[in-house]
């Protein structure tokens, strides 16, 4: 799944300890997720989402499905 | 939790991992050479065991809170594994010993070994981190298919005749292979 953590992180001069830090998770979990490589659960996207202090949907990006004409 | 910084010692976990196989292959060759008898060897793999692997965790940097309590605990197991097989190893080559005694003396290496199951099983549980709790039950299933894969197709050599018979407990150390190679690709893939 696609989504705005890098950018997010940016404009806040964030590490990705630092999000780490804030999340209480490793920063593997930070770059994993941030590269797309691993999809949080639920409860960890909500938690990533208070900490932007944002909806999940503007972090997390639905992916975009072919459609069929 | 996770999430502080990681403490690492000066020395690195490769240099002590070094260390500790050198002196493996030390204390292996001078029993291969008989320049030691077995209980000797035993006793010096345990010193060097107990005496090596504390510094190897220490520099090791732990992701978690959970994996420092998991390397502590498999420290202790495999402590009391080359201690138990030490003195199972002597008893069994230096005595008559009657069946319930064998019986006895082969749960000696046995148990630390369950202990060492039982710290991977607390593991999966007390990790805080989904995200390294999900690697490593990936890397686990990896490694529970290596030694399924090779003990089922051993076992058919076996029967055929083409490979010599071996010890059931060998599957421990194989699917310890098999882990080490699953997380060993996780790195490398950035995983």
């Amino acid at each position: 799944m696609k989504n705005r953590l890098k950018v997010l992180r940016a404009e806040r001069d964030w590490s990705q300890q630092d999000l780490a830090t804030r999340l209480a998770v490793s920063r593997q979990s930070v770059n994993a997720i941030e590269t797309g490589r691993y999809d949080p659960s639920l409860p960890l996207a909500f938690r990533i989402a208070d900490v932007f202090g944002l909806a999940i949907e503007e972090i997390f990006l639905r992916e975009e499905k072919p459609t069929a004409d | 939790m996770s999430g502080g910084e990681p403490i690492a010692s000066t020395r690195s976990q490769g240099f002590w991992v070094g260390i500790y196989l050198a002196s493996v292959g030390v204390i292996g060759a001078l029993k291969l050479t008989d320049a030691i008898d077995g209980p000797t060897g035993f006793i010096l793999l345990a010193i060097a065991t107990g005496a090596l692997m504390i510094p190897m965790r220490r520099a090791g940097a732990c992701t978690s809170a959970a994996m420092a309590t998991y390397n502590r605990r498999v420290l202790l197991s495999s402590f009391g594994y080359v201690l138990g097989l030490g003195i199972a190893v002597t008893l069994w080559n230096g005595y008559e010993l009657s069946r319930p005694l064998v019986f006895a003396i082969s749960l000696l290496p046995t148990l630390p070994t369950f202990g060492i199951i039982w710290a991977m099983a607390r593991y999966i549980a007390e990790e805080r981190d989904e995200y390294l709790r999900h690697r490593t039950i990936m890397a686990s299933l990896v490694a529970l298919g290596f030694v399924l894969a090779i003990g089922i197709f051993w076992g058919f050599l076996e029967m055929f005749e083409l490979v010599p018979h071996v010890w059931a407990w060998w599957v421990l150390p194989v699917w310890a292979l098999g882990l080490g190679m699953a997380q060993l690709w996780q790195k490398v893939r950035g995983a």
